[in-house]
This record gives structure tokens, sequence and C-alpha cells, in this order.
């Protein structure tokens, strides 16, 4: 009997073994029904062509079968239950008006990229509205690999009628690949996302910076401060993934580059503020600003800025720390600055009445700013959505009806925030952020219009720092440019690799040998796997595009 | 169950139908079916799938409506001049795994095999069964939180014995061993049991007839122990030749994470194609890796098989 029970037990190991071995062989599986759903599709568009007036009457349209339209967002799914006692109301609202009801559907920030790419490419009519972005969330590849549906002009005219009015003709321009519109975007919500450096003003004047950090060689001089003075803070308690922005924002700060967005995450490729459309890579040309930056961060790892492995540190919540003092600085772009500068809840550094939040801004020594491509908010459709009609027409709502809106963003007025006397929001007394707040992160048609500004905001500074923006920014001046990587795509991937093989070895100090060799061997690798061809490719796609 | 029944059953079968043989041996086959739908299921059903590598992948097209585009998907590979490198970083760490790993399980088992408290036995069992149950992700922080240079574990011992501290994450030299040191700890009590389950079923009568004969431990261990044990060695080996140039991703992904430092020596093919591909999320390159990785394996089968064969017939696959 034991005998028995123990060659069973032996097989059954060999049977896991091999399965093991076939599960990993196994392809990912075909989304079968891909072809029907385009069909289907492609037909309803025909009959909603044939169908639609100019008048564009939203009465008009047949609403008669209640549908739910699935929302697709990153960031995780919030722990209390205001947001869908708010979705309840606001559902009212929708299925009143357009019959309709929305769902949220999250993507938790754990590996969101591949998630969120994944659960797209499922195509199985999961999703029917997706917030995307042209840089952050590989909007253009998803419309190239067919993942979102063409939006016809009288398809947006007579479903999304005030988005449609309140998009210029040249910024639905910028939403075109191949001539048809695939984006919305958020083109009416001042905001900046360039990226720099958050750090404590109060500190860097004791440090003997009187206007703060306006320079790389001030922030070694701060860094240098609060390591020596203040023994129980990290200056940044950085985690390996900061190299690729670290390494721009130098670029940045030192020369008059302006990157094309989205082709890697690195963004390589770009032009110059007086030559925009001849197309180079600073990290082969500029080659003595590089070696600068590589000695500069062997400097701040020899002062103990960051911890020693901070290339396998992936358990640093540094924004969080920044908050109640425990790390002196945070790099991340200037939204999150208008947030930490704030005197918010829970923010204890600003206990002590001297504590101030500056922020240096990478291109602040050149005056090089771009400011923010419209698309790096923008909602698409689905392509496989089973009702893309109704999905257009709740996405109308949200973005343009006064209530609806302020419900999705803000949520219940009274429990989620409520108004002050000169018309700004702030949090009700005894507010509890776990049970009271909303999450749906709105990031992709936020109206201008129809913001209510945060009381428990630093105004005075935020725009200070805007009005100083928006002296120096030039538009993001490649709007149009959807590059047609297939070619040289196996060249990027491996570009890739180099770039971040190195520079994380640069940016954090951590190579051996002197900085003129490691930059080298970079540029030699780069050179190696073909940089050059790329940048060729790209210029003839400018001289295509622009010429 | 000898030889002799064997050929005589088979004789038997030949002379009744089909149907009533299968209809005979209706128990086995029942007990066959799991194993059977299960590959065919998610082993022979999604093989058409290959097809992907081929082709620049639409999502809207799916697999057959895509554009075929031939070798191209491989040539990111290709082109990366880094082939060889990771091919031979794979291999030469599985190499290091199999060898040392069966080593350690064989010896485990004929240690085991020995006790003669059962109490302990069970227990020690059970303790080096456990980190196989440890997920890879906990692994690699339980790694970190021991090796890390500003408060782990063991700088924490050495600056308290006086010595310098140790930085492992900034030495690429020391990872092929603390890499095969983690993997054997993992692997060793899942292993045995395997090797453990074979020893109990070599006839016990065989061990009585040699202890009567006045052999000693060793000497039953060297002469009826570890020759019992040659078939089951030799299959596993087989089996494990076959995923020889598939690495295992949990453990480097999550103990190297993307430190480049340590690249030259812990980068396998698994975390490359993962670090290229996660950017722009191609379905088509990652299969085309998968597809050269299953060619490989397939070859190393059947030319180890085959050699196997002609050193000894029995203990060949098939």
């Amino acid at each position: 009997m034991k005998k028995k029970l123990l060659a069973t037990l032996l097989s059954a190991s060999m049977v896991l073994g091999i399965a093991a071995c076939g599960s990993s062989t196994a392809e990912t599986p075909a989304p079968a029904d891909t072809t029907a759903t385009q069909t289907e599709t492609k037909t309803e568009t025909t009959t909603t062509d044939a169908g639609s007036t100019e008048t564009a009457d939203a009465s008009a349209i047949d609403t008669s079968e209640h549908v739910v339209i699935t929302y697709m967002t990153t960031g995780g799914a919030p722990e209390g239950n205001q947001t869908d006692a708010m979705l309840e109301q606001l559902n009212k609202i929708l299925t009143e008006k357009v019959n309709a009801e929305l769902e949220v559907y999250y993507i938790d920030w754990t590996d969101y990229l591949s998630v969120y790419n994944l659960t797209l490419a499922r195509m199985d009519g999961t999703v029917d509205l997706v917030g995307t972005a042209s840089d952050w969330l590989d909007a253009w590849p998803n419309a190239k690999n067919g993942a979102f549906l063409e939006l016809s002009e009288d398809m947006l005219k007579t479903y999304a009628p005030k988005t449609w009015e309140s998009v210029s003709p040249e910024h639905w321009e910028l939403c075109k690949y191949d001539g048809n519109i695939y984006l919305m975007p958020e083109d009416n919500y001042a905001q900046w996302t360039n990226h720099g450096f958050a750090y404590r003003l109060d500190w860097a004047k004791e440090a003997g910076l009187a206007d703060g950090v306006k320079s790389w060689e001030d922030l070694t001089t701060y860094f240098k401060y609060v390591k020596e003075t203040y023994p129980d803070v990290i200056p940044w308690d950085s985690d390996g993934t900061q190299y690729a922005t670290m390494v721009g924002g130098w670029i940045t700060s030192h020369s008059n580059y302006v990157s094309i967005d989205g082709i890697n995450s690195g963004a390589m490729w770009g032009g110059t503020k007086d030559d925009l459309y001849t197309v180079y890579s600073p990290y082969v040309t500029d080659t003595d600003s590089l070696v600068e930056f590589a000695k500069m961060m062997k400097e701040w790892d020899e002062i103990g800025v960051w911890k020693t492995d901070v290339l396998n540190n992936t358990t640093s919540d540094n924004r969080e720390d920044f908050k109640i003092g425990r790390v002196a600085a945070e790099q991340h772009h200037t939204q999150t600055w208008t947030d930490l500068c704030s005197h918010k809840d829970g923010y204890t550094i600003y206990d002590d009445p001297k504590a101030e939040t500056g922020f240096f801004y990478f291109g602040e020594e050149t005056k090089n700013l771009v400011a923010l491509s419209i698309t790096h908010g923008a909602m698409a459709v689905s392509a496989a959505s089973k009702n893309p009609e109704r999905a257009l027409m709740v996405y109308d709502l949200i973005r343009n009806d006064p209530d609806c809106y302020k419900l999705f963003n803000y949520g219940v007025e009274g429990v989620s925030y409520e108004l002050t006397a000169d018309g700004m929001r702030k949090t009700p007394d005894g507010y509890n952020s776990a049970t009271d707040g909303i999450s749906v992160n709105y990031w992709w048609g936020r109206n201008d219009d129809l913001e209510i500004k945060d009381a428990t905001m630093n105004w005075d500074a935020i725009e200070k720092l805007y009005k100083e923006y928006d002296a120096i920014k030039i538009d993001y001046p490649y709007g149009q440019f959807v590059p047609n990587v297939d070619d040289i795509q196996s060249k990027i991937d491996n570009i890739n690799d180099i770039h971040t093989t190195y520079m994380k070895q640069i940016a954090f100090g951590k190579y051996q040998g002197s900085a003129e060799d490691i930059v080298a061997e970079y540029q030699e690798a780069l050179k190696k796997a073909g940089i050059d061809d790329v940048t060729a490719e790209l210029q003839r796609q400018f001289d295509e595009l622009y010429k | 169950m000898s030889k002799n029944t064997n050929s005589s059953s088979t004789q038997v079968i030949r002379k009744r139908g089909v149907l009533e043989t299968l209809w005979r041996y209706r128990v086995l086959e029942l007990m066959c079916l799991p194993a059977v739908v299960f590959f065919f299921l998610f082993s022979y059903m999604p093989m058409p799938g290959i097809w992907v590598a081929f082709v620049k992948y639409n999502y809207r097209d799916g697999i057959f409506g895509s554009k075929f585009v031939g070798l191209k998907n491989f040539q990111f590979l290709a082109e990366s001049g880094k082939l060889f490198e990771l091919t031979k970083n794979t291999i030469l760490y599985n190499i290091a795994f199999i060898i040392l790993g069966n080593l350690l399980a064989i010896l485990v088992a004929i240690l085991l095999n020995e006790m003669q408290s059962k109490m302990f036995k069970k227990v020690s069992q059970t303790m080096m069964f456990l980190p196989y149950f440890i997920s890879q992700v906990l692994v690699g922080i339980l790694v970190y939180n021991l090796l890390n240079y500003d408060y782990g574990f063991v700088n924490e011992v050495l600056t308290s014995l006086g010595r310098e501290k140790w930085g492992p994450y900034s030495d690429p030299s020391v990872w092929p061993v603390i890499l095969v040191i983690v993997h054997l700890w993992q692997q060793t009590g899942y292993n045995s049991v395997v090797y453990f389950a074979a020893i109990c079923g070599i006839d016990a009568e065989i061990i009585e007839a040699a202890k009567v004969d006045g052999a000693n431990a060793f000497q039953k261990i060297r002469y009826i122990i570890l020759p019992g044990l040659k078939p089951t060695i030799v299959i596993l080996l087989l089996f494990a030749l076959g995923g020889i140039v598939k690495g295992n991703f949990g453990l480097f992904y999550n103990i190297i994470g993307t430190n480049s430092l340590l690249y030259p020596t812990t980068d396998i093919i698994e975390t490359y194609v993962y670090r290229a591909t996660i950017n722009d999320f191609n379905f088509s390159t990652a299969s085309a890796v998968g597809l050269y990785q299953s060619i490989i394996g397939f070859v190393m089968v059947m030319a180890v098989n085959y050699i196997v064969k002609k050193i000894d017939p029995d203990y060949s696959l098939f």
C-alpha cells in the first residue's frame, strides 16, 4: 500500500515537472473572437454613419437599452465605499440622460503598463472607455495595434458634441494617426509635468543658498549640507528607477535639447530649441556634458545622497517620507510639487513654521522648458467596446456636464468636499480620506472651466512658478509626429537595454573606473547597436512630415 | 511486474479486439485521462499559436490575420550581440543547478533513508521542504535584507565583529555562488522526495539479503541503493536537460532585479527579454524567443536520449 502511494507521488511529481515545462512554452492564447468583434464594430459604425444627422440631437439617438459602460484607469481601487456611493448618484444622472451607467476598472500601479496593455489586448469588451496617454501609457502603439476605435467626425459630432466643440481643429489634428482620430485630449487643463527636485527651501537657505537651489551644483551643496547637519535624514532615498529622468534632466539643464515623446522611455532623440527639426541624440553628441554628469553623480554617491544599494532598493517610499521629514528631496514633476508645497493634513514637516518646499526644475539654468503635450492625458474608446456610441455619450457628460463633472472628480458634496466662502473646495471637518474620499483617477478630460480650486493648496507659490513657466515655455513641437518604428524596433529595444544598463551605473555613480571611460564605453555600445541608423530613419520620417 | 508478465499480456492484447482491450484497461486509462486532457489543453491546443512569432501581431487582426514578417522577430536577439553571452549564462547556471541540485538531492534522500528516528526524519524532511513553498518575491526580499550594504544582517554581524563591510550588490563575481546556494536551499527538499520515493521502491528483500551477507551501510548504498536509483536519475536528468536554455526568471529577476552592475554574470535570456520588451509590449518578439528556447530544448532532449539509448536502451525515455 505504502509503495503504491509513493509510486503515485513519484509519478505525480513528474507530471508536475513536465507541466511546468509545458505551460512555459504555451503561447498566449489567441483572442479568437477578434475578427468577429471587428466586423461587428465596423457594421455598427456604418449604420451610425448612415443614421447620424448634422443636428447632433442627443434625444434622437436610440438609447432604449440600458447599458453599462466600463472605464479603465490606472491606479489601485479605493478602499472605502464612498466611490461607490458617488457612482450611484452619478449613475442616476447618467441613466436619466443617456440610459447608461458607469463602472470603473482599475489597473493597479504594480506593473501597470503590462497589465494595462494586456487588458487592452484581450479585446473581449471588458472595457469601453480607456484612459490613455501618448507619453506614458502607449497610446500610439495601442492605436497602431488596433486596440482603439477610430472616432469618425460624425460619431464625435453626434455622440460627444460638447467635446467636439471644445477641442480646436488643430488639437484634433494632434490626435490623429493615419488620418483617423483615436484620442480625445485633455487640452483644457493647466498642469505641468516637467520634472525636477522638490527640496526644503528653508534648509537650502541655511546652507547658504539665499535664493534656493538654482542649479545642479547648488543641489550638491544642498545635499552635502543636509547630510552633515541632519544625520538622521537621508538626503534622497531614491530607488533604482530614476536614472532616465536624472540624465534627461541633466541634459535639459545643460543644452537646448527638446525630446520627442514616445520612441523609448529614455526619450533619447529630439531636436534643439533653435533647430527643432534636425534629429540628434545628445547621448551620442554631448560627451563632455555626460562625463561631467557621471562625475557629479559619483560625488553624490560618495556624499551618501542615496542608500549604498540604491539599485536594489525597491522598498523606499520617498514621497511619503518627504512629507514627514525623513528625506530632504523628491525628484518628480511640478504637479507633485504643488501638492508637497501645500500645508495639508499629515504633512508634519510644516509643524515647523519655517519649513518651506521649493522646486528646482530641470532646464532652469538654460530656460529650456517645453509645455505638456495635450495627449499627456486622453480618452480613447476600446475597439472591442460593444457600445462605443454610448461610451462617447457618457464621456461627453463627465467631461462637460457640471453636475457629472463635480461628482466624478470630487465626490459627493458635504461628504468628500465642501465649498468655502470664496468658492474653493476643502475637505469637511472630520474628513477621513479612507472612508470619505473617492478615487477614480480621472486624468483624461479634466476641464478648467469646471474645476473648483482646492483651498488647501499653496496657490501663492504655485502661481508664482506657473507665471515663471509661462514666460519661458515653448509648446511641445512634435505633437503630430507618430513615428513608424517597425523597421527600427529591434534596434530601439537593444538601445533601451544599453541605456538602462549603463545609465543606472552612471546616474548613481556606481561605475568602476573613470567617468571618461564609462561614458566612452556607453557611447560605443550605442553606436554598435545602431543608434545612428535610428537617428537617420527618424530624420527621414521628420522630413516627410515637416518639409 | 517482471518482463515475462509484460510480454504475455501483449500477446493477449493481440488476440483480442481493440475495443475489448480499451475496456479491459479502463481503470488505467481513466487514471491517465487527467494527464492526457491536461497536455492536450495546455500544450497541444496552443501550439498553432507559435505562428505569432512570425507575424507583426495586431490585436484586431488576430494571430493568423496579422502580417507575416518571417524571421524579423528573431532579429533583435541576434542584433543585440548578446545572444552568445546570454545563452552561455543561462546554460551554465542550469548545468550548475542540475548537477549540484541532483547530487545534493540524492545525498539528502540517502541520509533520510538511513535515519533511524522516525520523528527526526519527518521533522527534518518537512523543514527542508518548506523553502519550496516560499514565493520567489519573498526570497528576493530575504536575500536583500541579508546582504544589503547599509543595514543587511550579514553586514551587521560583520561590523559587530569589527570586520569590514561586504558589498555583494556592487560585485558581480560573487553572484553565481549566491544564486546557486539560494536555488539549492529552495529546491533540494522538494527534489529529494522523488529520490526518497525511488529508494523506498527498491525491493526490501535485496537489502535484507545484503545485510545477511554482511554488507555495511556504505556498501549497501554503493552497491544497492545507487544502482537502484540509476533509472530515476537518468529520467530526471533527461527532463532537466530539455529545459536547459530556459532560465529561472523568478529567481533571477527577484534577486538581481534591475541592478545593471550585476548583469555580466547574472543576465539570462529571460531577464534580458523581459527588460527589452517590457517597454513596447511585443507579443511576437517574446514568442520568438520562447520558440528559440523550445527548439534548443527539443534538440537537447533528442540528442541526450539518443546517446542514452546507445549506451543502455533500458534507460532511455523513448
